[in-house]
């Protein structure tokens, strides 16, 4: 599931890329930068919060998970 | 008289087949059950992407591409797995007809727009391939401009990223206190 999320910043990623080229601009080209930043950053803190989920319940199915207390 | 452009015929005929390998290791990562398979799948998807992206020109954003996703987020993805056990998920799809209901509205939507937008005329930038060979490259014309134009979006992404780590260290070291579960 949050390969997933990955995966649809990645298309944005080479839809912005490949606008970029097509129009002849960069702006493209350092948006696709800046979502790549803001991925990396979501990434570790997901895998922060999964770590922690995983430490306090022993489970990891997301359909299990429904409080937001331990 | 027939045109025949090799070279472009060769590049068009590399971007399809890198295309589809990317399209198809996307769709591994979707249906594949195990999460290591999944995590292998989205590293293919990624370097077919960065070749994507070599292809239109875009050397820095491709060299980004390989080392921040394909090197720092899929080893942090696979040492999570590795650290958590994947498991084999069970496929379960209740939804099915709602997909398919969904790809047809989609379909639909996307003909209704082809059909009545007309041809657009783009706004052309001036960065053709020749201007940026003449500043000296992908990397340095992408860092004239980022230095110049959208300065402060930089900074705030420093900002964001400093944020995140502070954030992740919080998470995972302060915690940690077996909490009591929770009374049924």
């Amino acid at each position: 599931m949050f390969m997933s999320v990955e995966l649809m910043l990645n298309s944005v990623n080479f839809l912005l890329v490949g606008y970029s080229s097509f129009l002849k601009s960069l702006d493209g080209q350092i948006f696709a930068l800046m979502i790549m930043a803001v991925a990396a950053a979501e990434v570790v803190v997901g895998l922060a919060i999964i770590l922690t989920i995983f430490r306090t319940r022993h489970d990891m199915d997301v359909d299990h998970i429904d409080v937001l207390k331990g | 008289m027939f045109e025949f452009d090799l070279l472009e015929l060769t590049r068009e005929t590399i971007t399809l087949a890198v295309g589809l390998t990317a399209v198809l290791a996307s769709l591994g990562v979707i249906l594949c059950s195990s999460p290591v398979y999944c995590a292998l799948y989205l590293i293919g998807n990624m370097i077919c992407l960065a070749l994507l992206f070599l292809l239109y020109n875009a050397e820095f954003v491709a060299a980004v591409q390989i080392i921040v996703y394909a090197g720092a987020v899929m080893i942090l993805f696979l040492f999570i797995i590795a650290l958590l056990g994947g498991k084999k998920e069970i496929q379960e799809s209740p939804a099915q007809r709602s997909i398919v209901f969904a790809l047809i509205i989609t379909m639909l939507g996307e003909l209704y727009l082809a059909a009545t937008v007309g041809p657009t005329k783009p706004l052309e930038g001036v960065f053709d391939s020749k201007t940026v060979a003449e500043v000296g490259g992908s990397a340095k014309a992408i860092g004239l401009e980022l230095f110049s134009r959208h300065l402060i979006p930089f900074e705030l992404v420093s900002g964001l990223l400093l944020v995140a780590a502070v954030g992740v260290i919080c998470l995972a070291k302060f915690s940690y206190v077996p909490l009591r579960r929770r009374v049924k």
